[in-house]
């Protein structure tokens, strides 16, 4: 599928689809902390690169991302952004210690991040793959406390190949006192649309 | 100070005392060349090696070594001598290299994926600057960290600032 036109009714089915993960996704945190976990309806952007690191609050930013490649039927990348204080409030809800912000990040705080996103992600692609009927299955993640801009990079290399602008869909979400909140995103490879609107019926009419 | 801002696959080009910023660059490299006579910058902001890299073309800014070419073209435009041109560069990290290494060798399925991309920017650009005959007076590449990058065509230096290595001035 060359340079990706999207109709209304793609970017409605992929909004839809999106929400059914992040809906599992969000439910899975709010188990895990014990704190009620919202979230906003996806947004499909169709979008230039430059205007990415917007999304979550710009290039330099302070965030820490955790990166997974998708493998499967379907392919993509998912990529979730905490900005670096929400991930340390999650981070003393977790480990039940306060985490200084001068502190680097220690490897039983790297790894407990990485585990809640493994956590989210898991339970996106498992809500995706039966939504599709296909399996869907998660890469090691990998963590990185950076720059957004420059975490932002590595998601985007596989759409970059394929054109000049990235399909992501993304969403907000957020612990009702605000402490904590993120970005989820998906993005899939555009070989893999095709798939994805035959499955959810998208690509009739 | 008037701040010109290069975003991804974008380039600009600025005569003193303006400068030029790209925010963020992980595996990206930030191109920068220089007419320390004229004093004049350019700046792009570069994604992947070459067009011919397993990519389908596109926007030649998004590539280092079509980007390299553009480059000088515009700064010739802008009266630049292409024989005072100079080149600096910054960024190609492996943002994600620490927890990659933790994966036994040979059962990661990132390094089929990704082959270290930054490195091959990185490598992208030094080959076209060498076949166009523009030197490379310093670069600051590789790592796995963010970069922000500045140019100051008024001085020709290439301001490098990243979260947890400080700054530097090439």
């Amino acid at each position: 599928m060359t340079p990706v036109a999207l109709s209304h009714r793609h970017v409605d089915a992929l909004r839809e689809f999106s929400n059914i993960g992040v809906g599992h996704a969000a439910t899975a945190l709010s188990q895990l902390i014990g704190k009620q976990v919202s979230m906003r309806v996806p947004k499909v952007n169709l979008t230039p690169f430059a205007t990415v690191p917007e999304i979550v609050g710009g290039a330099e930013l302070l965030v820490a991302g955790i990166h997974f490649r998708v493998m499967g039927n379907v392919t993509g990348d998912i990529l979730i952004v905490f900005p670096e204080e929400s991930a340390r409030v999650l981070m003393e809800l977790l480990l039940g210690k306060p985490v200084s912000p001068e502190e680097e990040w220690s490897e039983t705080a790297a790894s407990a991040l990485t585990e809640i996103a493994n956590i989210l992600t898991s339970s996106y692609l498992n809500a995706l793959g039966k939504l599709l009927g296909v399996t869907l299955i998660p890469s090691v993640p990998a963590l990185a406390v950076d720059m957004a801009g420059a975490i932002i990079d590595a998601a985007l290399i596989e759409q970059s190949r394929a054109g000049d602008l990235a399909l992501l869909i993304e969403t907000e979400f957020f612990e009702t006192a605000r402490a904590i909140r993120g970005h989820f995103f998906l993005l899939p490879d555009p070989a893999s649309l095709r798939l994805i609107f035959d499955r959810i019926g998208a690509s009739r009419r | 100070m008037n701040k010109i801002r290069v975003g991804i696959a974008d380039l600009k080009i600025a005569r003193a005392p303006a400068v030029l910023v790209s925010y963020g660059l992980g595996s990206c490299i930030g191109i920068a060349l220089v007419d320390p006579y004229q004093k004049i910058g350019g700046l792009a902001h570069v994604m992947l090696p070459s067009v011919t890299a397993g990519s389908r073309g596109g926007d030649p800014l998004k590539f280092a070594d079509s980007a390299v070419e553009t480059i000088v073209t515009r700064m010739l435009e802008a009266g630049c001598a292409r024989g005072a041109l100079l080149a600096k560069m910054a960024g190609g990290a492996d943002m994600f290299a620490i927890a990659e290494s933790h994966q036994p060798a040979g059962t990661d399925p990132r390094s089929d994926a990704r082959p270290r991309i930054g490195e091959r920017n990185a490598h992208a650009v030094r080959a076209k600057l060498g076949e166009m005959g523009i030197p490379l007076v310093a670069e600051d590449v590789g790592g796995n960290h963010g970069r922000t990058v500045e140019l100051v065509p008024a001085t020709g230096d290439l301001v490098v600032r990243s979260v947890r290595k400080g700054c530097k001035i090439l």
